[in-house]
């Protein structure tokens, strides 16, 4: 408990940092939301003379596309892209940084086992992103609904601000894991940085492509914006990829963490 | 010349690991654009009828996707922000590296001088900077035109890879001044790559809205667009001068926070 409540203190400034800026990100792009909407009808009719194939290959539903819902879809995109950044460092971060700042013979000699450790630590890492997704979700919410000419659904709205947490949680995971796997991180933005924006690349040049194999590559990816304005629900199948890879990855940083020869700061 | 050698060392795996990087992005990107082509519509004559900020979604605006040339343009954006992201790292971490593992006291007991420590790690980050540079002109060379089915394509990308040197220099010089000024040296990548990832976003807010027109100048990544590259064929002169001035006063920056402060110990 108390190397949660420790981790927890060295993380708030960071965390209410990220959140502040995540929720700046949202207030700037939504404010651009009502320029962009003065053209909507023009732009309506030139997009339903496309042909049909062409407008399936750009991705762009009409009906959903010039909502907020599309609007705020798409710039989700670069909240997506920073959230990721944060629960990466987050991660790589919390796993590694008793070996970077030589406290890990300090911690280690204590009487507390290493899962607990690790457990603490990733709680800890945990009750930032949630707090973060909070502040983030009721920011993103009520820029919306200030911006937006029509009432905004809440369930719609809330689901495309849940994949926030969703991919969150995955590159937390996997920051944990590069965490344990490498033997000494001394930069933690060195190994998230070029990560989450390999991903995120991954995704984007998908995107162009409509390759739809990349979905299964990139987390940004995972979860569609037009799907779920359409479908009003998240996609289960990209749920369960999700799913398997938190387990694995978590259970491999534990049992990696456990077994590790951590390096002493002598 | 030891300290020189020492962080061309200290930086070799990671250097090699970004150029591998970057050709597999060149390289798998260009791939895919071959499968793209082969199902070959022009869809360019549709795309300029429509606004400004419906192009910027798509992530293609006003490029020629029937040429390869035209593809590598939309790529580009994303080997400038990998060049970006490792050039201000390096230049962040040169310099905080002694003050975060707590070198600097071994380091400035030796006879050297602040400013010849500098000298010494700046010129091996510009090494590092300019093999990068190298790898990826090389890849883009080759598979642009192995893609491009006799496309001449040898200007438009030495166009590119000037302006992506620009563009290192420019993040390499800002990583190396935050890190010369803030005091604590973990922070300072941090810091540096924030200030990298808002001038990414502005780019493309810039790309939305034509009444953001004038916050180009404080994005680099405006300053080398593929697509005003493509257009003009030449660099801008106002951005090359932007450029080297940005540059020249971080370095500047850089030298002068750098002496003049506390290290931390």
């Amino acid at each position: 408990m108390n190397v949660f409540r420790r981790e927890l203190a060295a993380y708030r400034k960071s965390t209410i940092t990220w959140a502040l800026s995540l929720s700046g990100i949202v207030v700037v792009f939504m404010a651009l939301y009502p320029a962009f909407t003065t053209d909507i009808d023009a732009t309506r009719q030139l997009l339903s003379q496309f042909p049909e194939a062409l407008r399936t290959a750009l991705n762009i539903s009409l009906s959903s596309f010039f909502t907020v819902y599309g609007f705020f879809g798409y710039l989700l995109g670069f909240a997506l892209l920073a959230g990721s950044i944060q629960a990466m460092n987050l991660g790589v971060g919390v796993m590694s940084k008793e070996v970077s700042g030589k406290t890990a013979d300090f911690l280690l000699s204590k009487p507390i086992t290493r899962s607990a450790v690790v457990t603490a630590k990733l709680g800890a890492a945990l009750v930032s992103l949630l707090v973060t997704n909070v502040v983030f979700w009721t920011v993103s919410y009520l820029a919306a609904v200030m911006v937006s000419a029509e009432p905004v659904e809440a369930q719609t709205f809330f689901l495309l601000l849940s994949t926030m947490l969703l991919v969150q949680l995955i590159f937390l995971a996997l920051g944990a894991l590069f965490a344990v796997i490498i033997p000494k991180v001394k930069s933690v933005v060195s190994v998230s940085l070029p990560t989450v924006f390999a991903f995120y690349i991954i995704g984007a040049i998908g995107d162009v492509l409509e390759n739809d194999s990349v979905r299964y590559v990139s987390p940004f990816r995972f979860y569609d914006t037009n799907y779920i304005i359409t479908n009003v629900s998240l996609e289960g199948r990209y749920l369960a990829v999700e799913a398997a890879f938190l387990v694995v990855a978590v259970a491999l940083a534990y049992v990696i963490y456990l077994k590790k020869d951590v390096r002493s700061s002598t | 010349m030891n300290m020189f050698l020492r962080e061309m060392k200290a930086h070799r795996t990671g250097l090699i690991w970004w150029s591998l990087g970057m050709v597999a992005l060149v390289s798998s990107g260009m791939a895919k654009y071959a499968a793209y082509e082969t199902a070959g519509q022009s869809i360019v004559a549709i795309f300029e009828t429509l606004p400004k900020a419906v192009l910027v979604v798509f992530g293609m605006q006003g490029f020629d996707l029937t040429k390869a040339s035209g593809f590598y343009g939309v790529l580009f954006l994303y080997v400038g922000v990998m060049a970006a992201i490792h050039a201000t790292l390096l230049g962040a971490s040169l310099i905080a590296t002694e003050e975060r593992d707590r070198t600097s006291e071994f380091l400035y007991t030796k006879p050297i001088s602040r400013t010849r420590a500098v000298t010494a790690k700046l010129l091996a980050g510009l090494v590092n900077v300019v093999i990068f540079n190298i790898a990826t002109s090389i890849s883009s060379f080759y598979f642009v035109d192995y893609f491009s089915k006799g496309e001449p394509v040898g200007n438009e990308i030495t166009l590119l890879m000037v302006g992506l040197f620009f563009l290192q220099l420019i993040f390499f010089s800002l990583g190396a001044l935050v890190a010369g000024v803030v005091r604590r040296p973990k922070a300072a990548p941090s810091i540096a790559t924030s200030i990298m990832f808002l001038t990414f976003l502005l780019a493309y807010l810039v790309n939305m809205s034509e009444k953001l027109d004038f916050l180009k100048y404080a994005s680099p990544f405006k300053y080398f667009d593929a697509l005003a590259l493509l257009t003009d064929g030449r660099l801008d002169p106002l951005y090359v001068g932007l450029s080297v001035a940005i540059i020249g006063i971080s370095v500047f920056g850089t030298y002068y926070f750098y002496n003049g402060r506390d290290l931390t110990v």
